[in-house]
This record gives structure tokens, C-alpha cells and sequence, in this order.
């Protein structure tokens, strides 16, 4: 019924998005096919930065948030099996600024958790690994980690 | 400190005493949200202080463990509705009071704005976070006053809450339930809780729950490598047959072929990521051989209990009773631990077998409980993590808040005495109250364990309540969406690029859209108000109105008019309220908009919408300067050591 503060604050996100867009991205509440709107779930896609292997990449995200949205952050999913040493084989992004017990503020806007993930595409940390196939090869076979990674690209090509 | 008081009546407390405010208590109608712990006091002490005209709304059904603290409920009643069950216990001893009693979700749509309208007060006495946001939501919206209430244990607090004069519930943020990343439940645990959350929401789940539930904390994750090309769920597949039991397997095998993986071939796998451990010290794998006990022992124990009598009902099985571990509050060691685990997964298999693939986790599952404990225990060896009790486990696990009669009572007669406060019309006089554990002692030095406050004005920039608030009397049938943007939204609320959202339905206007989403939103405008997705607006709908261009935002709430005089509203709708002003240069000309509908101040005929700087000022909260908090009466309570996320209050659920 009334907003609550979740609902409003992904309100101001989305208006905030729509006024200050990085080039490139992409970050819009689901439509349903009955014309209904889930402010509570996401679908982006972040562009594979320049100059690296995921370069010519458009690669879809879906952000999902909860009622307990901002002080608890959005849950990030790539597409399940997404090829990245720290994206969990069901497509979940694990990143410090996405856990409530490391760097996550409520503050952080959508912009800065896209552009965020953006940076881990093109700097793993293999710290903390959630997929055992990036986080091996990665280590062991830097050059099989980069074509797999360009291939990857060229599926989620722009 | 004297609460202000009307003209030469008496003040409070002495106006109790007065027929006036006797015959409003009588009179008044309230609406008690709640009929548990708390409710089951309030409607009590409501009753007997001569209440008459009562509204309570629960969902809930009775359980066994309410009955030691909610005293209208009797064990005859277990499984009935609390609500109508306490509602015809109090109509016992006091006949004259009219309780109407529903058993229902105070969120169903039917408890409307419209709906809360009706009453002149509403009284809390919720167990949720959700349920209190949205009742606060829409006492804000109806402009009732709320009184709102919680208790865990010997904590308790009432506090007071009006639109644009105190505090709603939400202007100061709300601990919320702690959520645990997955890389340390699965892999660093730290602290008994990441390790209660394994084994509870992983290893029970995996075990005894539904296989086809596959989660972040599986680890079919780390199979899926195998086949780099292959199938995920496949591999997960994979992964979940190994937790499947063998034909021919005796439930004893099957329990220590599972020790043997959770705790010992798991946790080498673990130590194997080497780069895990750079920082931390890594965990210790478990031998199933080095726990066991004398073999002879623990097979008398168990052959007590069970072969005798009939078989037990599925909530008494008990893997602790079969092995003589009476002592609740004592942690056990890690033998005790093991033989716990595998004696529980054993029971699970020999006497419950037919809830294996289903099973939910559930507190009161004794059985269940003391799996997700010992599986928990064991865990927190392996990693170095000091074990807990059974009891203080259970109460993690099943997030419960040991419930205390007393608070419940003391916190239900605060309610009653704000709520009359509120019905002798001297909100001056309301008090935010907290309970403490201890005696306090406060500036005055006084000693006391309930302590008032009080009640803070409204937080200029809370989401909730900081936004202007209009009503808009409109034909929801015929209005198109459109006819409501030109003349409602542009011309009157000088909006030029508006964002729409009523519920799930979401409209958007401005040149940075692209092609599709201008199509997307073009298709609502056609179409009449009541007949937009997620329910269309019609009556007591709430319609939040913002402006992609300027800094405005407004919420609307709706009464669907059929009959118009077009003589006296030539538009058509009739807004009212407090509108805020729009830009000077909003594109809409004023000149186009007749002389009726000018939002300037003073046009007479116009005189229901009236412009204040303060509703300008709410709608851009970046102006506001930072709000000075009024000075408690008495300094604040240090926070319960496990509710300490909250700010000053303690935020407490029952």
C-alpha cells in the first residue's frame, strides 16, 4: 500500500539512475507482461571495462532487493554458471561492498554497487573464491582463464 | 512539566476521574492489532478500564507454549483463533464490552485506509517488523492515532504516534534481522551463529528437507567444475545423491558415512584453499572413531527408552532423553556432540522416515532442534568456536525472544493509559515508556525499571512520514489515466515530468527514457484510473506523485467520487490538503488552468488546497537543516546486549 522505506528508497534509486547513468550501463526495474512493476527486483547489465578480456561484453545482472533494503544490501546475480572467481555457481556476486558484515553502507547507490562490479570483473579476488573452475584456472592457467573469459564475452556480446 | 490542559479542566491524571472522559472511553472505538502476549493483557485491561467498543485482528491460532503467559487461552482452545478466543473470554467478565473479533492478516487489502478511518485509535500489540511498518503506514495515511508496543523478555516500550506531531515507527531506522554472507557460512565461520545457520538451513535442509531446494550454501557449487560445459543442475544433482540414503544401508551407517563428510572430508577440502587461510587460522577435520564412547554404553541407554510402550508422537522423539543428557544449559563435549548427531540422524531414519525429503526446521521439533545443535557444536570445533547449550542453541536457532508475562502486562497497561491520554485529547501529556531490566537510575536520581520519555517531533527526512500527504476525491471509473496527469498531476500539482506508483504499478515520463520504455508507459494512458495494473487506483488507493524534473514528492490518497456537480466542481475531482508548491516555471501556464484550479493561495474558491512553506519544505528534505532532538526526561537505557543495532530504542518484538 503506502511505501515503506524500502519501496521509497528504490524509488529515489530509480530516479536517481534515470537523472545520472553511466555510459554503457544498463539498470531497470522488472516489468511484468500485466504491466506491473517490482521495484524490489532489478535487471542491469554492466559492459566489460575497456582494455581487458571482458572488453566487448554486455553482461546481464539482476539486482534483488528486500524490505530490509537499504540496511541490508541487494543480493546480485549474474546468469547461473557465470565464469568469474568470485560469482558462485548459482550466479551470486560475492563482493565486500554486497556483505552487511564487511563494506556495505547503506548509502551506496545502485550506480556505485554497478560500477563496483564492474571493477571485480576486471580485478577477481581469489581470497575469497566461490567458483572452484575461474578460481583454479585463474591460478594455475592465467591463459585458459583468459579465453574462457573472452569467450564469455563474446556469448554476452553487446 | 504539566501536560497542557483545555481550558480550566483538570490536568492528567486527575481528568480519569472526569464523566467526560469516562463517557469517551466508553464510547471510543479501537482497534487492537494483536491478541497474544501483549494482546491478551491489553484487551483485559481495556475492558476493565471501560472500554466498550473494541476491534481486535489477529491471525494466529493457539499454541501450546502461549498458554503459560497468554491467560485467556486454555488447552481446550489450542488450534482456535486467538483472536476469537480472547475476544469471548473478556465478553465473559464484562458483557458490556463489544468485541469484534477477526481472525485475519492486518495487511489483507480489506483493512483499507477507509477501514482504519473508522476507528479512533489503534493499538499495537504485534510480533513482526512488517506487520508494525504497515500498520504504521496506514494510520499515517488514515490520520489515526497509533500507540505502538513491544516486549522481549524483561525489555519492553510503548511509544505515541501521530502524523506531523511525534515520531512515526519508521523515522529512525530499524534493526532488521542479520542476514550472514555466504562465503563465511559455508567457509570461515567465526561465531556459533554462522555455524547454527549450516546446520540448520544447509545440512538439515540437505538431509531431511526437500531435495530440490538448491541454495548459495549448496555446494554443488564446487561440482559444478567438473564438467566445465556441464549442466549445473546436473552436478547438483550429483552432489545431493551422495546425501541420499543406500539401499541396504542401516540408519546407523548412513549417520556416520555423514559424519565423515560434513566434518571431516569437507572441512579438508576446506583447509585445501589454501588462500583462505593466509589470515585466519584454518579449521581441524573430525574423526568419527576418536568421539565414539564406549560402544556398550551408549547401546543401553538407547534401548530404554524406546522399545517400551507405544511408538512416541514424531515431536517427542528425543535423541538427548534416549542418551540421559537432562541438562539443557550445559554445553556438551564433542563426544557427546557426536553421539548426539549420529543418534539424531538414527531416530530421524527409524521413526519419522516418512518426513525424510520433506521435513521443514522447526523450534519446537525436539529432534530437529537437537540435530541442528549438535551438527552447530561439532562445526565450531572444527573451527575453534566455543560450543553453546541446547537451550541457548534452540534460541538461536529458532530466533526466539523468552517471553515474560509480567513485561507483557506492564507494557499493556502503558497502552491503556496513552490510549486515554489520547481519547482526553492531551497528546502533551504522552509519553514514550521503556522498560528496563534493572533498576535505573535517572538524572533526578530516582530509581526506577520503567522510564518515560519524550516523544520526539517527526523526522523531517523519514521516508515514510516526511512526505506531503493530499486526498483526491476523483471518478475512478471514468478518469483516465491521462485526464489524471493533465489535470490533476500537471496542471494542478505543477508536475511537469511526473513518476507515478500506486503499489506495483509504476509510471515514468522524461526525455532520458528510451523508445520502449515511452511505449511502455504510453499504454497505461488510455486506460481509466481504476483499470491500471496492480489493482488500478480507485478507492483508498495511495498514489505517490514525484517530479523527475524538481525536487517534489506527494502522496495522494484516493476516494473514488461518482457524483459531480458541475456546477460546484467543473473538473471534476476536488483535491485537499496540504499541497506543495510547485516550480514558478512549470511549464503548465496558470492561465490555461481557469480560475478554479490555480494552486496559489487564496483563490477562494480554491481554499481546500492551501499552500504552506512548511509542505514545501517536506518535500525537499535536502533543505531541511539537521532536526534538534528534544531532551529526554531521563538519559536513555543501554541497549539489551542481543538488541543493541537499534539506536535509543530498544526495538523488541513480542
Amino acid at each position: 500500500m503506502v511505501l515503506g522505506v524500502a519501496k521509497s528508497r528504490l524509488a529515489v534509486e530509480r530516479s536517481n539512475w534515470r537523472k545520472d547513468r553511466p555510459f554503457g550501463f544498463v539498470a531497470k526495474p522488472a516489468n511484468a507482461p500485466n504491466g506491473e512493476v517490482d521495484l524490489f527486483t532489478w535487471h542491469c547489465k554492466i559492459p566489460g571495462p575497456a582494455g581487458t578480456c571482458w572488453e566487448g561484453g554486455l553482461f546481464p545482472l539482476d539486482m534483488t532487493f528486500t524490505e530490509n533494503y537499504p540496511t541490508a544490501p541487494p543480493c546480485c546475480y549474474f546468469p547461473a554458471k557465470f565464469y568469474h572467481p568470485n560469482v558462485y555457481p548459482t550466479g551470486l556476486v560475492c563482493l565486500s561492498i554486497l556483505n552487511a558484515e564487511k563494506s556495505w553502507k547503506p548509502g551506496m547507490t545502485v550506480k556505485q554497487v554497478l560500477l563496483g562490479i564492474q571493477e571485480l570483473l576486471k580485478e577477481p579476488n581469489n581470497g575469497d573464491p566461490a567458483q572452484q573452475d575461474a578460481w583454479e584456472d585463474i591460478d594455475m592457467n592465467p591463459r585458459e582463464y583468459e579465453r574462457k573469459v573472452k569467450l564469455q564475452a563474446q556469448r554476452y556480446k553487446a | 512539566m504539566t501536560p497542557a490542559v483545555e481550558a480550566s479542566g483538570p490536568g492528567w491524571p486527575q481528568v480519569i476521574w472526569s464523566e467526560a472522559l469516562q463517557q469517551r472511553v466508553r464510547t471510543a472505538k479501537v482497534l487492537a492489532v494483536g491478541a497474544g502476549g501483549i494482546g491478551c493483557e491489553l484487551l483485559k485491561t481495556l475492558a476493565l478500564s471501560g472500554f466498550e467498543n473494541i476491534e481486535v485482528v489477529d491471525m494466529d491460532t493457539i499454541e501450546t507454549s502461549n498458554l503459560n503467559r497468554q491467560f485467556l487461552f486454555r488447552k481446550r482452545h489450542v488450534g482456535q483463533s486467538k483472536a476469537k478466543v480472547a475476544a469471548e473470554a473478556v465478553k465473559r467478565f464484562r458483557p458490556s464490552c463489544n468485541i469484534n473479533a477477526m481472525q485475519a492478516n492486518i495487511k489483507e487489502p480489506q483493512y483499507n485506509v477507509s477501514w482504519f478511518k473508522g476507528f479512533d485509535l489503534v493499538l499495537n500489540g504485534l510480533d513482526n517488523l512488517e506487520a508494525r511498518r504497515h500498520v504504521n503506514r496506514l494510520c499515517l495515511a488514515a490520520e489515526i492515532p497509533l500507540v505502538e508496543s513491544g516486549t522481549a523478555a524483561y525489555l519492553g516500550q510503548v511509544s505515541v504516534h501521530i502524523k506531523g506531531k511525534f515520531e512515526c515507527f519508521e523515522c529512525q531506522p530499524k534493526a532488521t534481522p542479520k542476514t550472514f554472507p555466504v562465503c563465511t557460512i559455508r567457509n570461515t565461520p567465526d561465531k556459533p551463529i554462522h555455524c547454527i545457520v549450516w546446520a540448520k538451513d544447509l545440512l538439515f535442509q540437505r538431509l531431511f528437507g526437500r531435495a530440490d531446494v538448491v541454495t548459495d550454501l549448496d555446494e554443488a557449487a564446487e561440482k559444478a567444475e567438473e564438467g566445465a560445459e556441464g549442466d549445473a543442475a546436473a552436478a547438483a544433482e550429483q552432489e545431493a545423491s551422495f546425501f541420499v540414503r543406500h539401499p541396504e544401508e542401516t540408519s546407523e551407517a548412513y549417520a556416520e558415512r555423514i559424519f565423515h563428510r560434513v566434518f571431516c572430508f569437507d572441512i579438508e577440502r576446506v583447509i585445501g584453499m589454501t588462500d583462505l587461510w593466509k589470515t585466519r587460522k584454518p579449521p581441524v577435520p573430525l574423526k568419527v572413531e576418536a568421539l565414539r564412547p564406549a560402544a556398550s554404553a551408549a547401546a543401553s541407554a538407547n534401548g530404554s527408552s524406546h522399545t517400551n510402550g507405544k511408538q512416541a508422537a514424531a515431536m517427542d522423539v528425543s535423541a538427548c532423553r534416549s542418551m540421559g543428557l537432562r541438562d539443557s544449559h550445559a554445553a556438551w563435549s564433542s563426544a557427546q556432540s557426536a553421539q548426539v548427531f549420529l543418534k539424531a540422524i538414527q531416530l530421524f531414519l527409524d521413526l519419522r522416515a516418512d518426513e525424510v525429503g520433506a521435513a521443514v526446521f522447526d523450534k519446537d521439533d525436539a529432534l530437529a532442534v537437537e540435530f541442528v545443535a549438535a551438527a552447530s557444536n561439532l562445526r565450531s570445533t572444527c573451527y575453534s568456536i566455543p560450543p553453546l547449550s541446547l537451550f541457548e542453541l534452540k534460541g538461536m536457532a529458532g530466533n526466539i525472544v523468552h517471553a515474560i508475562a509480567t513485561t507483557n502486562a506492564i507494557v499493556a497497561g502503558l497502552i491503556a493509559v496513552e490510549a486515554t491520554k489520547l481519547l482526553a485529547k492531551m497528546p502533551a501529556a504522552c509519553r514514550a515508556t521503556h522498560l528496563r531490566s534493572s533498576v535505573h537510575t535517572g538524572r533526578s536520581g530516582r530509581e526506577r525499571v520503567v522510564g518515560p520519555s519524550m516523544l520526539e517531533p517527526p523526522n523531517p527526512k523519514c521516508p515514510v512520514c516526511g512526505t506531503a500527504q493530499l486526498t483526491l476525491e476523483i471518478d475512478t471509473a471514468k478518469t483516465t489515466f491521462k485526464e489524471f496527469l493533465d489535470k490533476v498531476v500537471r496542471r494542478k500539482l505543477a508536475v511537469s515530468q511526473p513518476t507515478i506508483i500506486s503499489d506495483n504499478f509504476m509510471y515514468e515520463e522524461g526525455p532520458d527514457l528510451d523508445e520502449d520504455e515511452v511505449a511502455d508507459n504510453a499504454q497505461f494512458l488510455p486506460r481509466p484510473l481504476a483499470a491500471l495494473p496492480s489493482g488500478g487506483i480507485k478507492d483508498s488507493s495511495l498514489v505517490k506523485v514525484s517530479d523527475q524534473s524538481q525536487e517534489l514528492e506527494l502522496m495522494l490518497i484516493v476516494s473514488h467520487q461518482e457524483q459531480w456537480d458541475e456546477e460546484k466542481d467543473p473538473e471534476g475531482f476536488r483535491l485537499g490538503g496540504t499541497a506543495p508548491k510547485g516550480r514558478a516555471d512549470a511549464p503548465v501556464a496558470a492561465a490555461a488552468a481557469g480560475p478554479s484550479s490555480s494552486a496559489a493561495a487564496g483563490d477562494d474558491e480554491d481554499d481546500i488546497v492551501e499552500v504552506s512553506e512548511e509542505a514545501l519544505e517536506q518535500t525537499k528534505p535536502g533543505l531541511i537543516s539537521k532536526r534538534k532532538r528534544a531532551t529526554p526526561e531521563e538519559d536513555q537505557p543501554g541497549p539489551g546486549k542481543r538488541l543493541k543495532a537499534a539506536a535509543d530504542d530498544v526495538e523488541v518484538l513480542e
